[in-house]
């Protein structure tokens, strides 16, 4: 029977790993692979920093003036007495926005998930330029250090939001922040950096390195997802550049951009920031999506319904993102007429959310449920970013934005799409590959203990922040109790940060999980879900070079319960009629929960 | 590997064209400074320079940076960023 | 999606076409994107403030000194022409030339960081600082960083020929000297842009 030979393509394999001393393979290593691990380890600190952050702004709303527990141990600059200034609580809310959107969940989704993914699922062996990538993230690495080390410089650290507005960053004076501010600038200057860098390594990989048979319409929604938010980081973070820098120079040298009493226009910086933080919310975006798009069509058994409207809905929202920023400054005294284009096109990109949404419903409708964990998770997903995506719909409109802008709806909202959105995808992501990445399982009670106290929690801590929102309830304020119109909610505000406590409590649990199953995990095999992915047609964990040969593709990424197969899945690079025994599950497969269809 | 088309033949004819953009652009570079002090009216004046301005840009983009003689696709990508930068530029004047 | 058996293809299959540009060249053209939005944000802003923010500003000559840019200017496009007759050389395996054009490159590329340096000098001696209004802090910023962006060209362009001199380039590869040239030319155009618009409009 003749064979079809792949050429290798990128870059040729790597002298063996395992000849490698320790600090090639896993501190300075090009393996994508490795990068992404390493990236996984950095982001999850990250997390657990940015919710230590939310449980100390969450003490204080509901606690006003107490002491914090333990808070006797922080310095008389920000806690005398264990009770914190208002100026520590600006710095908080400042950073905790700021580490989990660009140390946390950012490199969680792209720094994780492009690096690993990406040459798996295309069939290639690595990216088009690995020392590149290794630089990206130990570029983004001292960004994070900075970042987090400007606690300990005198000022504090950053204390004017995470989206940093002039003149309140710009003028020390005011804000009582000199050096804090300017880290954080430096910070995130490295930060985009290390982004573009990978984004460029995305884009040409995912461009030029496709294995033979892997046309573009034939990618995993992964892959498209990453692909198109590769694109949006790179159009969009170099903005942020630009206008930080002039920040950094309206701090530092005398310069004037943004203020206002030296002919400055405080206003452009909203313009610029938000030129590049809406893209930014949809990089936080669309990298989930693409991947509970994987998780669903492999929990359902089903191909994703409607494939290439997923993908023109992609295109379409990262497109749109581009004209929708004006959305963030409807109070901010613009030009009325632009406000009303923006709410137009604010309105517009819901519908290609819309469309995913009712697609991932589609591929469930009348499919072979398997509820594992990763499945739980993406549900979860789709359910949450729902009613997040239902809240912009009122914040899109600018008369109802005028009233609830810098309120709790704002933040409610921000945390359903972020954390009931990209959040609940990254946890399944991470339960989805954790058997790829590690050559171990993660114990599926113990993943489903884990995702029914998020769940719960979650919504717990965050739905009663619409109400409070609608009641008026200010954002990044100190002391609710100081206001007569607020004081009279306290109670939720207690019941929130009560939920609150839970949730990070729950976090801990995940992470005491993630790393037992590190070292105690049950062995995985080389496909423990049965997908159809090329990524699961290797070893688990992949060897340096991921392939013996290239594989050949045939046909589209999510061909679950192909008419000419006997059991409920054909991997991409088969083909129904020639299923050889080389291409069947490495160490056979681990049945699924609800006995389905498959063997 | 992947290949690299090479669009044209390598020819001795190459090698003048890039001296003839050269003094395109030297020669491009000395009219705007003239129309600048001309002392036409100021909306004339910022035309003929952006004008002036685009079309070097133009050359070496395409014949220095080869845009000319690449894919389409390639051209495509390198046009791309033009758009939201225009995007941000166009819509922000509108505050004024 | 066929279970056909009929068409089995046997021999080689090459990887998907892609852009039909090698690597390197699709990474330094995307890289190239994200530079021109970070010019974008910065001479946006100028032009935002200055025709947008209707407040007073200098014209040409005014301030800056206009004929000794105008040569700097030519003096950057002479160096785009140079590493053009690098890569020139080299496709058609020219060592020679190829040494000596990326040198000459190099070196006119630091002449023009020489002259902006001195330019700036004479700027700061004469009192036109970055916090001398928008104007000053427009003007420093956007040709502050242009010249970074020259400076870090020409340390690059030194690697790039002492691996010339050393024989790393040939006429089957030589793909670094095509793609540290698309740099260099884009450096070159940016300029044409700031030229036009900072010291002539």
């Amino acid at each position: 029977m003749a064979t079809i030979v792949a050429e290798a393509t990128g870059t040729p394999i790597l002298e063996e790993e395992h000849g490698r001393p320790f600090i090639r393979k896993y501190i300075f290593s090009t393996d994508h692979k490795t990068i992404g691990i390493q990236f996984l380890f950095m982001s999850l600190f990250f997390l657990l920093v940015g919710g230590l952050l939310a449980l100390l702004i969450r003490y204080q709303l509901a606690w006003p003036g107490r002491p914090i527990p333990l808070g006797q141990g922080l310095p008389e600059t920000v806690a005398p007495a264990g009770v914190m200034l208002p100026e520590f609580y600006n710095a908080l809310v400042t950073m905790h926005g700021t580490f989990m959107v660009f140390f946390a969940i950012m490199p969680l989704l792209v720094g994780v998930y492009a690096n690993y993914l990406i040459p798996l699922q295309i069939g290639a062996r690595d990216m088009a330029f690995p020392r590149l990538n290794m630089a990206s993230f130990w570029i983004s690495v001292p960004a994070g250090l900075i970042m987090l080390a400007s606690f300990m410089v005198e000022g504090g650290a950053a204390g004017a939001g995470w989206t940093s507005y002039a003149p309140l960053s710009a003028r020390p004076d005011l804000s009582g922040v000199s050096l804090g501010q300017q880290m954080w600038i430096v910070s995130l200057v490295l930060l985009g950096l290390g982004s573009i860098l990978g984004a460029v390594n995305y884009i040409t990989t995912v461009t030029n390195m496709r294995a033979p048979g892997m046309t573009w319409f034939r990618l995993p929604l992964s892959v498209w997802s990453l692909f198109i938010t590769a694109i949006l980081v790179l159009l969009a973070m170099p903005v942020l550049s630009a206008a930080a820098i002039m920040l950094l120079f309206d701090q530092t040298i005398g310069t004037n951009f943004f203020l206002a009493s030296q002919g400055g226009q405080p206003l452009l910086w909203q313009h610029l920031f938000w030129f590049f933080g809406h893209p930014e919310v949809y990089i936080l975006i669309l990298p989930a999506m693409g991947m509970v798009s994987e998780i669903i069509a492999n929990g359902s058994r089903k191909p994703i319904f409607g494939y290439r409207s997923m993908v023109f809905a992609i295109i379409a929202i990262a497109f749109l993102g581009f004209i929708v920023w004006g959305h963030h400054m409807f109070q901010s005294g613009m030009n009325p007429a632009l406000a009303m284009s923006f709410m137009i096109s604010t309105l517009v990109i819901a519908v290609p959310s819309a469309i995913k949404v009712f697609n991932w419903m589609a591929t469930m409708w009348e499919g072979n449920i398997h509820l594992h964990t990763p499945m739980l998770f993406a549900v979860g997903f789709v359910m949450l970013f729902v009613i997040g995506g239902l809240s912009g719909v009122y914040m899109a409109a600018t008369p109802v934005d005028i009233f609830i802008h810098d309120t709790y709806f704002i933040v409610a909202h921000i945390h359903y799409v972020l954390f009931g959105g990209s959040l609940f995808a990254i946890f399944g992501a991470i339960y989805y590959w954790f058997p790829k990445m590690f050559g171990r399982m993660i114990n599926p009670t113990v993943g489903k203990i884990h995702f029914a106290l998020t769940f719960v929690l979650f919504n717990v801590t965050f739905f009663p922040m619409h109400g409070l929102g609608m009641g008026g309830m200010m954002r990044r304020i100190y002391d609710p109790e100081q206001y007569e119109h607020i004081a009279g909610m306290q109670d939720t505000n207690v019941l929130v940060s009560l939920a609150a406590i839970g949730l990070f409590a729950t976090g801990l649990l995940f992470l005491v999980i993630f790393l037992y199953s590190l070292f105690r995990g049950k062995p995985a095999p080389a496909n423990p879900w049965n997908a159809t992915t090329l990524e699961w047609q290797t070893p688990s964990p992949p060897k340096h070079g991921n392939w013996k040969e290239i594989p050949v593709v045939y046909h589209g990424p999510y061909e679950y319960s192909h008419p000419a197969m006997d059991r409920d899945w054909l991997a991409q690079n088969e083909r129904p009629d020639v299923v050889s025994p080389a291409h069947q599950p490495a160490t056979g497969s681990t049945p699924l929960q609800k006995g389905g269809a498959s063997e | 590997m992947n290949e690299t088309e090479t669009p044209l033949e390598v020819g001795e004819h190459r090698a003048p064209r890039y001296m003839a953009i050269w003094g395109a652009l030297a020669v491009l570079t000395m009219i705007e400074v003239g129309v600048a002090f001309l002392g036409m009216p100021r909306s004339v004046t910022i035309l003929a320079l952006l004008g002036l301005a685009i079309w070097k840009a133009l050359l070496v983009a395409l014949y220095f940076m080869h845009l000319r003689f690449e894919p389409k696709l390639l051209r495509v990508v390198a046009a791309a960023p033009l758009i939201p930068a225009i995007i941000l530029v166009v819509l922000v004047l509108f505050e004024y | 999606m066929t279970s056909h058996a009929a068409t089995i293809e046997t021999g080689v299959r090459r990887p998907e076409r892609g852009l039909g540009v090698y690597d390197k060249k699709v990474g330094m053209w995307v890289f190239l994107c994200s530079e021109v939005m970070f010019f974008t944000g910065l001479i946006g802003s100028y032009i935002i403030l200055r025709f947008g923010a209707s407040s007073t500003w200098p014209m040409p000559g005014e301030v800056l000194n206009v004929p000794v840019t105008a040569v700097n200017t030519f003096i950057l496009i002479c160096s785009s022409m140079t590493m053009v007759k690098a890569f020139a050389a080299i496709e058609h395996g020219d060592q020679r030339g190829l040494r000596l054009f990326l040198l000459a490159t190099a070196v006119i590329g630091a002449l023009f960081v020489s002259v902006q340096v001195y330019e700036y000098r004479e700027l700061i001696h004469h009192g036109f600082l970055p916090s001398s209004g928008l104007y000053g802090a427009t003007f420093f910023t956007m040709t502050g960083f242009h010249g970074f962006h020259v400076t870090v060209g020409v340390i690059c362009m030194l690697w790039v020929t002492a691996r010339a001199f050393r024989g790393g380039y040939t006429l089957e590869d030589h793909q670094g000297v095509e793609v540290i040239g698309l740099y260099w030319h884009f450096v070159d155009l940016v300029w044409i842009i700031l030229f036009t618009i900072v010291y002539l409009i």
